[in-house]
């Protein structure tokens, strides 16, 4: 096609070039000024400086991000942040390749039902979900009273890290599952029945035939879900209360309670490159052979 | 011979993950849907009775917000519409230098931490607002255009991906019949594309309807979105009528997928 292209006279390149730019030139303009614009204008205010006073002062500083890495309590919830989501990473790749795999390989009718129900938690808002899993911590709550009933003394979870954990997994899970599915879903099974024909236990194929071809789509998974997990805020803020920290409520809290905008948007780039450089880094963790 | 002692732990082991995996999903959304119908005000177990009478009450308590988060949503669905059918378009007809880089930025809103997004825009809107004197930040208006940007992704891949099997042919035959560029549009690329919009524009409509992050900056008194009432609510009381309002979010969005899935395959056009 390329080579076609090239053979044509020249009018015909501009005249494309013309019509390419008058498709997409409205919609590349309003994300200029309404996501390139405003993120260039927080990496510029993260170099700012705050005043209680006058709030923000024009500068050309480092001082936001010296502050944030200097300052114990701000490492700290960069710390428990990270950890939130490597926690959250493991759990959903064990939770979530058993049900992929077993999705991906599914013929009855009920399949499409259960893909359904899997896709319908994704666009439910993780506020509404997190209902549930205050009824099930709360004091009071399910788990509390079942503890009572069993043990004689209660057991609250919330507003424990592994309150949060738990929250944020069930948030991620379908995302990694239908990520996972859609690899496996590539891989033709008859390949998996030659290593078995062969003399391959179900667990042995697994490992040998569908996981080393599945890898790319899992490291995507896998990166997904750390993404979001960074990103989270309804989570931490509703099961995690006021003493457990992550970034994003954080950001959020220094921005509308102290009015340091500076240091906010230091914040938040030093959360968008803190995850940027490790999901970059995690690819190198693939070996090249398996790379997609 | 071959179902060895460790094969069969093996499979146990992945049922048991299976089996936590779909409890992790969904025991949360069960409880939701039983304490909805508590005859209490608060969680107490066992409730002395059962009762409906919290779903008559969504509507009274979160109508507001409600309908900013319906208008909010329709609005911005609309002009990512508007915007995001024609670079769909663009991107599957047009071979062009930096195409994929076009790609990538008009995608990007889904990864870029809504948090960041949401910052942005509303300091953007304030430098605006000092220089020009217009009023803002905290209008609908900039609501609606920030929900544009998170909702073009939608449309653009949805787009994209319906016309991945498009066979060009058709069109030029219209072409060399004599119809011009737009009305091989109308009348040839855009019924091809019919599935992938419609989809596109559900998928927004939803993504826009339950934003959190990004839409926390923008919100004032008096324009505040659905899932933010929510989050402040929950934050002092959680109670049976909160619970119904999750039931009916879940009941919905499922309802409108169900209908999306008789158009195009929900499942495949995600992935």
């Amino acid at each position: 096609m390329e080579a076609v292209a090239a053979k044509l006279p020249v009018a015909y390149g501009e005249r494309q070039a013309r019509a390419a730019t008058a498709f997409l030139s409205p919609a590349l303009l309003v994300v200029s000024i309404m996501l390139v614009a405003p993120l260039l204008l927080v990496i510029r205010f993260s170099l700012n400086r705050y005043d209680p006073q006058e709030l923000m002062i024009e500068a050309f500083t480092g001082a936001n991000y010296l502050r944030f890495v200097s300052d114990p309590f701000y490492v700290a919830v960069l710390r428990t942040t990270l950890g939130v989501a490597f926690a959250t990473t493991v759990i959903c790749l064990l939770l979530g390749l058993p049900m992929a795999y077993r999705l991906a390989r599914m013929t009855s009718r009920w399949k499409t039902f259960c893909m359904l129900c899997i896709v319908l938690p994704l666009f439910v808002s993780s506020v509404v979900r997190m209902v549930g899993w205050m009824i099930l911590f709360a004091h009071g709550g399910v788990i509390d009273n079942l503890a009572r009933w069993v043990t004689g003394n209660g057991l609250e979870l919330m507003f424990t890290p592994f309150a949060v954990v738990m929250g944020i997994v069930s948030v991620n899970l379908p995302y990694v599952v239908l990520t996972v599915q859609s690899t496996i879903e590539t891989i033709d099974p008859r390949v998996e029945e030659a290593a078995q024909s062969l003399g391959a236990a179900p667990g042995r194929s697994f490992w040998r035939v569908v996981w080393p071809l599945a890898l790319p789509g899992i490291a995507i998974a896998g990166i997904l879900c750390f993404i979001l997990a960074m990103n989270a805020y309804a989570t931490p803020y509703l099961l995690g209360g006021p003493r457990f920290q992550m970034m994003a409520p954080l950001i959020y809290q220094v921005f509308t309670n102290n009015n340091d905008w500076p240091f906010a948007s230091a914040m938040a780039i030093i959360l968008m490159a803190t995850t940027l450089v490790l999901t970059a880094g995690s690819s190198l963790l693939i070996p090249r052979r398996y790379r997609g | 011979m071959r179902d060895s002692w460790r094969d069969r732990s093996g499979r146990v082991a992945v049922h048991a993950l299976v089996v936590a995996g779909a409890a992790v999903i969904f025991v949360p959304l069960v409880l939701t849907l039983y304490l909805s119908v508590f005859d209490e005000p608060l969680i107490v177990f066992p409730p002395h009775g059962y009762t409906l009478r919290w779903y008559a009450r969504i509507l009274p308590e979160f109508a507001a917000p409600l309908e900013t988060s319906l208008w909010t949503a329709g609005v911005a669905v609309i002009v990512s519409l508007v915007l995001g059918v024609p670079a769909g378009i663009g991107l599957s007809r047009y071979r062009f230098r930096g195409r994929d880089g076009v790609a990538t930025l008009l995608l990007a809103p889904l990864t870029i931490p809504g948090v960041a997004i949401g910052l942005g825009i509303y300091v953007l809107a304030v430098m605006i607002e000092e220089r020009t004197e217009m009023a803002l930040s905290g209008s609908v208006l900039l609501m609606v255009a920030a929900h544009v940007v998170i909702t073009l992704p939608w449309v653009v891949r949805l787009c994209l991906a319906s016309l991945a099997n498009h066979d060009r042919a058709a069109e030029e035959a219209a072409a060399s019949l004599g119809a011009r560029p737009l009305t091989v549009i109308w009348r040839v690329t855009l019924p091809a594309m019919r599935g992938g919009i419609v989809a596109g524009a559900l998928f927004a409509f939803i993504w826009s309807f339950e934003n959190l992050e990004m839409t926390l900056f923008l919100t004032a008194p008096g324009v505040t979105t659905l899932p933010i009432a929510v989050l402040s609510y929950l934050q002092y009381h959680i109670d049976p009528l909160v619970a119904a309002m999750a039931v009916a979010q879940v009941v919905l969005v499922g309802a409108v997928l169900l209908i999306l899935d008789r158009q195009v395959p929900v499942a495949r056009a995600l992935a």
